[in-house]
């Protein structure tokens, strides 16, 4: 830990006028809380649930979260990002619904029917698996490989719907980063069900993000060779384009250590936006990461691997940045404050409605941040948890 | 910009009872001038160069400032942009900076080394070690169509002596294995293997750093067989390989292209080279916040810490053996930067490796080396403009 990073206060900036003001949602990796803050870094609610996260909690429009924890005996405990059990917990963390399946990894969607996309993991069928180009030759788990399945699941439980990507997947085109293990073929770190039913996915370790046909399984679109490496989060905007957090890790022909924020027409393959710091290796996450576009044009991106949650103006001004507080020590990854995503949810958020005590309209309002304040009160919060 | 790592600069950390006190040269990239600051962050001195870095220059036992600088840019070479880390000129400076010795290469590139008996090896991309198509085909590894301009370049290392004769030289594909030095699956065909360090062993061998095999590797002198490899699924895209007293070699990991799917992070490694071995290892914790994926220097200190250089974060920090931090600098100073490939320019305060000399070194005897000289600079970069406000 350099003394740049332990040094700082956890809401560095917030310029008022120009942010999205609402509440902001986390989950740090090696604890087991949710915690909702207000811009200026106050804890304003907090969940804590019974499974670490893996990776992120969303909250509903009914005010309750959707989670994804890790369970303890997942299968397949050398990969990066399993999950295993979905809980879906009222504002009061009463349970509502749950979900288990040991293989569930990386991402999930609510749907507007009310069912859930999910992502897990299948094994890969040897005569595929066989043909799958790209990786480190005899890297293959047990002699095996896996790849992902996207599948839509019922309030009752159910799998309504399936899509397997060695069924559609080309082996040839959608061959593995050649400095990855052949363990797995495709890993998804983002799923998004489009309001036209298709699937948007990434597929970090193709390099590739993909739009797939829902009633042919075929992928209808893919871009990012070449252009992009081991990204994680990819969204689909009201405009159609698609927002990737391209972390740069395995790209040709090498890396240069900065990550980026792209926006991408996929009728034209055309870049129409992009997000890097003005010195580019200050922003850089080479694991996860995830990135929102506000109703207000700003992005609020999370950089994982600094505890950093930021919000960022169509002209790339920093107005919003938050530092994480919460440290965790982990075997795989030190002593961390590492959070795989964040959301921001506006003040009429209508998850939020009724349920925020502690407006911020209801204080008085201070240019800048009394950081020294909100410190003292995340550290009491800390204190009281016993961190 | 991050708000947080912009609010740190100069000195940040400081253990004066176990850091190895004196002076540190920092050079920045694309600045001429190299500054020697001291271990609370004033600048004692400035070598006014003839260019900017290309990359680096290590004070002498004489006092004087050997170099090499940036003469040529690679597109005024019609090199394209995978050709970072050239210089062009070796020069040898006094304290005021008046050139004693030049050496004009317009191909060097990255490193150099002086040696004890004063003579120079350096690092070379000229077109004497272009890669002779028939053996260029026979190189494994690299992504299939990417040589340059229909050519492999191939490092060369040289040596010359003071009066700037060659008497030595090393041509890479000729005694590189095309079988087992092979190149990184994702790096272009241009370049083989891009040495990034050379260093010149009291037994008259050469120790060099080759960063598209993912190789440090050492050259016997008189044959030119490469007589040591190690690195390939160890290391990714390493530099700055010196050879320490005890005989290991001491490594800069960058983690770049580093095998594998997982968190990216850099180290610093002590190898033995008998067996190749990792015997001491630096890492952050978390490994991530220790991270530069291009450039990067380490340099064991006489009291056994470690200096390392984070380059592209502009961070020069020292580390015990035990891996605790001691010293920590951040680099003020920031230069125009044009980047290469398809990205336009910045602002950096970046630089190649910084070197440390205690007070007792005996190029800095009879130096005047009071802050007070550099009172003007010492306002704007030293610590006393970085100083926080105590509530």
């Amino acid at each position: 830990m350099s003394a740049q990073t332990i040094t700082q206060e956890s809401v560095t900036i917030s310029k008022h006028p120009t942010s999205y003001s609402g509440y902001t949602l986390f989950a740090p990796l090696g604890g087991k809380d949710v915690w909702l803050i207000d811009m200026r870094g106050r804890v304003v609610h907090q969940w804590s649930m019974a499974y670490p996260p893996r990776l992120y909690g969303v909250l509903l429009e009914s005010g309750n979260l959707l989670y994804a924890g890790k369970v303890n005996d997942s299968p397949l405990v050398d990969f990066e990002g399993g999950g295993g059990i979905l809980l879906e917990v009222d504002w009061d963390g009463n349970p509502v619904w749950k979900y288990e399946d040991r293989y569930m990894h990386h991402a999930f969607y609510r749907m507007k029917n009310g069912n859930t996309m999910i992502v897990k993991w299948v094994p890969v069928p040897d005569n595929i698996a066989a043909k799958v180009k790209g990786g480190l030759p005899g890297t293959e788990m047990k002699g095996g490989m896996w790849a992902d399945a996207f599948q839509e699941v019922t309030v009752e439980g159910k799998v309504a719907w399936e899509w397997l990507a060695y069924e559609h997947l080309d082996p040839e085109v959608d061959y593995i980063c050649p400095l990855c293990e052949r363990d797995e073929w495709t890993h998804a770190s983002a799923c998004v069900v489009m309001s036209d039913g298709n699937i948007l996915a990434s597929f970090s370790k193709t390099h590739t993000v993909a739009i797939i046909d829902r009633n042919t399984g075929e992928v209808r679109w893919r871009w990012g060779r070449g252009e992009i490496a081991h990204q994680n989060d990819a969204i689909v905007l009201r405009s159609g384009n698609i927002l990737i957090f391209d972390n740069d890790v395995h790209a040709t022909p090498y890396s240069m250590g900065f990550s980026r924020i792209l926006e991408v027409n996929p009728k034209t393959n055309e870049m129409v936006w992009s997000y890097e710091d003005e010195l580019r290796t200050n922003f850089y996450s080479s694991i996860m990461g995830s990135c929102q576009r506000l109703p207000n044009g700003n992005t609020l991106i999370c950089e994982t691997t600094t505890g950093r949650i930021f919000e960022v103006s169509p002209k790339r001004d920093i107005v919003w940045e938050f530092n994480s507080p919460f440290f965790h020590q982990s075997s795989i990854y030190g002593r961390n404050n590492y959070i795989a995503r964040a959301y921001r949810y506006g003040s009429d958020y209508a998850g939020l409605k009724g349920n925020i005590k502690f407006r911020e309209e209801d204080e008085p309002h201070v240019e800048g941040v009394d950081a020294s304040r909100t410190e003292q009160a995340v550290r009491r919060r800390i204190d009281s948890l016993g961190y | 910009m991050g708000v947080r790592r912009r609010s740190e600069q100069c000195v940040t950390l400081y253990n004066p009872s176990k850091a190895y006190n004196g002076y540190t040269i920092i050079w920045v990239e694309m600045s001429k001038d190299a500054w020697l600051i001291d271990m609370r962050g004033y600048i004692v001195h400035r070598w006014r160069m003839p260019g900017s870095p290309g990359l680096h220059g290590r004070l002498l036992r004489d006092g004087n400032l050997v170099s090499s600088v940036l003469v040529k840019t690679k597109r005024e070479l019609g090199l394209s942009g995978q050709f970072s880390g050239l210089g062009g000129l070796l020069v040898e400076v006094d304290w005021e900076g008046n050139t004693l010795w030049e050496h004009k290469a317009p191909y060097q590139e990255h490193d150099f080394y002086r040696m004890d008996n004063g003579n120079t090896l350096y690092i070379s991309w000229d077109p004497e070690g272009h890669v002779p198509p028939d053996i260029a085909a026979k190189i494994k590894g690299g992504m299939p169509g990417t040589d340059h301009k229909g050519v492999m370049w191939g490092d060369v290392v040289r040596e010359v002596n003071p009066a700037g004769e060659e008497v030595w030289k090393w041509l890479a594909y000729e005694h590189l294995d095309p079988e087992i030095d092979i190149l990184c699956p994702l790096s272009n065909r241009g370049l083989y293997p891009c040495i990034n360090s050379v260093f010149g062993m009291p037994d008259g061998d050469v120790l060099i750093s080759m960063r598209h095999t993912d190789t440090v590797g050492i050259i016997d002198k008189a044959t030119g067989d490469v007589k040591w490899r190690w690195g390939p699924g160890e290391i990714g895209h390493q530099h700055d390989a010196s050879l320490l007293d005890n005989g290991n070699v001491l490594l800069f990991d960058n983690g770049c292209q580093r095998r594998g799917y997982g968190p990216t992070y850099s180290r610093v490694v002590e190898v033995n080279p008998a067996t190749g071995k990792i015997e001491w290892e630096y890492k952050s914790n978390p490994p991530t916040d220790f991270y530069t994926a291009t450039m990067g220097g380490c340099e064991r200190l006489p009291n056994g810490n470690t200096l390392i250089t984070e380059s592209m974060k502009g961070r020069v920090f020292e580390v015990t053996p035990e891996g605790e931090m001691v010293w920590e600098y951040v680099v003020p100073f920031y230069h125009w930067f044009e980047f290469p490939h398809q990205y336009h320019g910045e602002w950096i305060n970046a630089l190649f490796r910084a070197h440390r000399y205690a007070p007792d070194y005996a190029g800095l005897q009879g130096r005047d080396l009071d802050p007070k000289k550099f009172d003007w600079v010492n306002r704007v970069y030293g610590p006393d403009a970085f100083r926080k406000e105590v509530v």
